[in-house]
């Protein structure tokens, strides 16, 4: 009798969990705040932002760190160079590189291999050093990536251009023959050969001036990260308090923990008079970390945060999309990004072009955008490049005849003229290349719903599809990886590194950007004999010469479009991606993604976004939530 | 001066009854079992929503082809709004709603019976085989072997399970080629692996314990003496002796592994996109905090997981009731 007691008990706890789980469901946590709307931009007070996390890719060294998020911070916030960008939209010119410490644009040989710099004098470093940026600064940050130790990641936009360059140097202290400092104020660069985009990579964080000071002191790559000496409007918090006097003496400043967060404090030796680019309207800058995105996102809306980046629970975005206390808080941004799903050309059935055209014709690129949180997530795209980067990509759509949601119709008729369709209905169905093919997708929210869209669209003609999905990270390690051969995959997606063509271009198409363990070129576009052999795919690259003829690449003309004046580049590089898209098809290019970016508008005053950086514009956007900067670090 | 007081005697008389001489029947331990499990309504009640349940798997692809006519993996964003939020609830449409790709969830949750059942048992079975195995070795062998297979037994039951079932899910299930060169691949087959690997313990230690006292009973000396082998003795001898004791752990062991299945599901460390599965299910509800908005998808998935592991507890402590009638709780 006890017994059945206890289990009538039992059944009424359960019923008590049934309901408690009925109750969460039914129960919602929107809160009443209400929206002022944006006005006239206001003076002080702390821009409070949280971050699920930094994921530096070189622990915030500007030499090495590769992370559009770093960059906006260095650039807009701590680190002042040759060249900068406004810190805008691309409708005010945010992606065209302006004159920020030089006092003008560069004098320019006639055969565009010397460019020469004049510096504004007085342009300051943050205390304790608390003296003006030289032309010695700048030469240093280029031995810097010069020193093969410190694995400059995106060096071969200097090495091999500027004479000297050739990020071997054995330490930081070697001379470079193509770089000549007249004097404090003047520096002139010596080019390999003409660069029509030189400007752009003189504006990456790398090319800007590190202090003489430290030379010697952070021999290996991302050490310097914790020590960032600033010549922006901010500086880390407790930078003030470092001791320069040695190497041995500098101790990472108290402001910054990659675990925790980041606090940044006016620059006292900013002065506004030197800076065109940057307003500086808060007093500080808090930036904390927490792993909690629905956490942040209550915060925001709980008046307790200023700006969240990245997309919101979907919860939350249908608030902001219906509830009028939250109207404008969310800022769709272009975010100079391509959204794709890359298809190797070395793996069957995707070696066969026809294949890969089917495969644009398909996708149904509306229902994965509306997976990934509708149409304010981007346009969709119809070639690689954003327009934004390139004009014209809005011109190149060789698959129109996928309006959005795929055709079916189109798309079989072009596998029919696969010779992996045997029967020619429109069907992959040769045995050995067309069962369990591997689909690579993200794991992570919201990217399951994704890959369902995208496979569901691309079953009917290619029914092997095996859909498998990996975290973030072992999905670019995996695709990195040559010999593993992925054949499809929606893992990817690729930004600009500067908003030129070539920026956008180089690495993930150029045979440069196939390294047998760490290829950005997932699709091995133009990969050389030597390749296939180093990296041990030269029976796959043998059997495609044999059956397709030789690789498609645009190694030469990626180099005849870079060497274009300005004016021709864009030209240039629209028949590049017309022919990448016709003849290579490596992609099917599915958003020209947007960045979203959620202020409280209550703080809020006014929100401006940094076009080049791709996040928001600290350094041009305000609070009036009177606060004083707090170390979160 | 003390009064004593004439009480009843303690001990009942039994009188034989007038009339014919009674006829007295022997009971076979099935009809005893049965005598005692029926009269437990909860139990009988547990026994049905276990069926029914089992029914409904089993009948899924039936439900899908003939009354829904959409598969579990159907997707119809037709049903979500432009950021993907489910706008169908539960309607003469879609009896559970549609989640956020417009998936019928009531033939998911059926689906999602399937793999949690095939998942459960699958583990039960494989754990059952490896419990009794080394539980009757242990208890009838005795000495170092006893030793060394209980000290197995607490290291195995000492460790973090989910813990250790999340990073073997992780290493072996997030990798494209799976782990071991290969040889344990992403999928069921692993899932279910990984569970067996954490519940035989609690079935060879009962099993152990069973047998450490059955092998010093008379039918054992008996058998021995008649010249039965070890082995005769252990699977013909002790091991039918303690199938009552079996059962109630299977079943006990059965919601344990469901739950266990819909964590690792529920952690994206579970079964592979693509295979409908409860705690799966719970996770699309809690991404993006959409069950603030589409309750249903928490509901119907958390309301059957709720359901079924009450049912097989209830069901298991009935057995065990009806089975062992003297065992304590």
């Amino acid at each position: 009798m006890k017994s059945v007691i206890g289990r009538k008990r039992l059944a009424a706890a359960a019923l008590g969990v049934t309901f408690a789980l009925v109750a969460v469901a039914c129960s919602s946590s929107s809160t009443g705040a209400s929206s002022s709307g944006s006005g006239a931009p206001t003076t002080g007070g702390t821009i409070r932002e949280e971050a699920p996390e930094f994921g530096w890719t070189d622990a915030f060294d500007p030499t090495g760190e590769y992370l559009g998020t770093a960059w906006g911070m260095m650039d807009q916030l701590l680190i002042r160079g040759l060249m900068t960008y406004k810190h805008v939209d691309a409708a005010q010119g945010g992606d065209t590189p302006v004159p920020d410490i030089a006092t003008g644009p560069p004098t320019v040989s006639a055969d565009q291999l010397t460019y020469d710099f004049t510096l504004k004098d007085n342009v300051m470093w943050a205390p304790p050093l608390s003296r003006a940026v030289t032309a010695d600064d700048v030469l240093y940050a280029f031995q810097r990536i010069n020193d093969k130790k410190l694995v400059a990641q995106y060096g071969n936009y200097y090495c091999g251009v500027i004479k000297g360059m050739d990020c071997a140097a054995k330490d930081d202290n070697q001379p470079i023959s193509g770089i000549t400092v007249t004097d404090a104020t003047h520096i002139s660069f010596n080019l390999e050969q003409p660069t029509g985009d030189l400007l752009y990579r003189l504006s990456m964080p790398a090319a800007k001036p590190v202090p003489v000071e430290v030379r010697g002191c952070f021999p290996n790559p991302g050490d310097y990260g914790v020590d960032v000496i600033s010549s922006g409007p901010y500086m880390i918090m407790g930078q003030d308090k470092l001791n320069l006097s040695s190497c041995s003496t500098i101790k990472p400043i108290s402001g910054y923990n990659v675990d925790k967060g980041m606090t940044l404090v006016r620059n006292p030796n900013w002065q506004a008079a030197t800076d065109d680019n940057r307003k500086a309207y808060a007093d500080g800058i808090q930036i904390k970390i927490n792993s909690n995105v629905d956490d942040s996102f209550n915060a925001l809306e709980n008046g307790d945060l200023d700006v969240v980046q990245g997309t919101p629970p979907v919860a939350v975005l249908q608030d902001f999309e219906t509830n009028p206390d939250f109207q404008g808080w969310l800022h769709a941004d272009q975010g100079d990004r391509t959204w794709y799903v890359t298809m190797n050309l070395l793996a069957p059935p995707f070696d066969d072009v026809h294949v890969r055209n089917a495969v644009n014709l398909a996708l149904d690129k509306a229902g994965i955008r509306k997976a990934y949180g509708g149409d304010k997530r981007g346009e969709l795209a119809t070639s690689v490049e954003p327009p934004t980067v390139l004009p014209q990509s809005q011109d190149i759509n060789p698959f129109a005849a996928n309006t959005g949601s795929g055709s079916q119709t189109d798309a079989m008729d072009e596998m029919k003229q696969s010779r992996y369709d045997t029967n020619h209905n429109g069907i992959c169905d040769d045995g050995g290349a067309c069962d369990n093919i591997l689909f690579l997708g993200r794991s992570t929210d919201p990217w399951p719903n994704m890959n369902q869209v995208a496979v569901a669209s691309l079953k009917p003609i290619l029914p092997g599809l095996d859909l498998k999905e990996v975290d973030t990270s072992t999905g670019y390690t995996t695709l990195q990886q040559v010999k593993k051969l992925v054949p499809i995959s929606m893992v990817p997606g690729w930004g600009k590194d500067y908003a030129s063509p070539y920026g956008f271009d180089f690495f993930i198409f150029d045979s440069a950007g196939i390294a047998c363990t760490a290829a950005v070129n997932y699709s091995l576009v133009g990969m050389t004999e030597a390749q296939a052999t180093e990296c041990g795919v030269k029976p796959e690259y043998d059997a495609y010469v044999k059956n397709w003829g030789p690789m498609p690449s645009v190694d030469d003309k990626m180099k005849e479009c870079v060497a274009k004046p300005a004016d021709q580049v864009d030209a240039c590089f629209a028949e590049l991606d017309t022919y990448l898209m016709t003849t290579a098809v490596p992609w099917a290019p599915w958003l020209w993604a947007t960045q979203f970016t959620s202020t409280n508008l209550n703080t809020v005053t006014s929100y401006a976004f940094d076009q080049n950086a791709g996040i928001i514009s600290y350094v041009n956007t305000s609070v009036n939530n009177g606060l004083t900067p707090q170390n979160v670090a | 001066m003390s009064q004593v007081q004439q009480t009843e005697p303690a001990i009942e008389v039994l009188v034989p009854l007038e009339g014919a001489p009674e006829k007295v029947e022997g009971r076979t331990p099935w009809q005893l079992f049965w005598t005692r499990f029926k009269r437990d309504k909860i139990a009988v009640g547990a026994a049905v929503v276990v069926l029914i349940l089992i029914t409904l798997a089993f009948t899924a692809p039936a439900f899908s082809k003939f009354i829904v006519h959409r598969g579990p993996n159907d997707l119809n964003q037709d049903f979500t709004s432009d950021i993907s939020v489910p706008l169908l609830g539960p309607s003469k449409v879609a009896w559970f709603g549609v989640d956020s790709l417009g998936r019928d969830i009531f033939i998911r949750t059926l689906y999602g019976a399937r793999t949690s059942l095939l998942i459960a048992i699958m583990a039960t079975g494989i754990s059952l085989v490896i419990g009794i195995a080394l539980g009757l070795i242990a208890g009838f062998r005795g000495g170092k072997l006893d030793t060394f297979i209980s000290r197995l037994i607490d290291i195995v039951l000492s460790l973090p399970l989910l813990l250790l079932a999340i990073g073997l899910g992780a290493a072996c299930g997030a990798s494209v080629t799976g782990c071991l060169g290969g040889l344990v691949k992403p999928g069921i087959p692993l899932v279910t692996g990984i569970i067996a690997l954490f519940g035989w313990p609690y079935v060879a230690r009962i099993v152990r314990g069973q047998t450490l006292s059955l092998r010093e009973r008379e039918f054992v000396e008996a058998a021995r003496a008649t010249g039965y082998g070890n082995l005769h003795i252990m699977f013909r001898e002790i091991l039918p002796n303690m199938v009552a004791s079996i059962i109630v752990v299977a079943t006990l062991l059965i919601p344990q592994n469901i739950l266990f299945e819909a964590a690792l599901s529920f952690l994206a460390v579970g079964v592979p996109a693509g295979t409908p599965s409860w705690g799966g299910m719970l996770a699309d509800a809690t991404n993006g905090a959409l069950y603030r908005i589409a309750w249903w998808m928490l509901f119907f998935p958390g309301m059957f997981l709720v359901v079924t592991t009450l049912a097989f507890n209830l069901l298991g402590d009935g057995l065990r009731d009806a089975l062992d009638p003297r065992a304590g709780r």
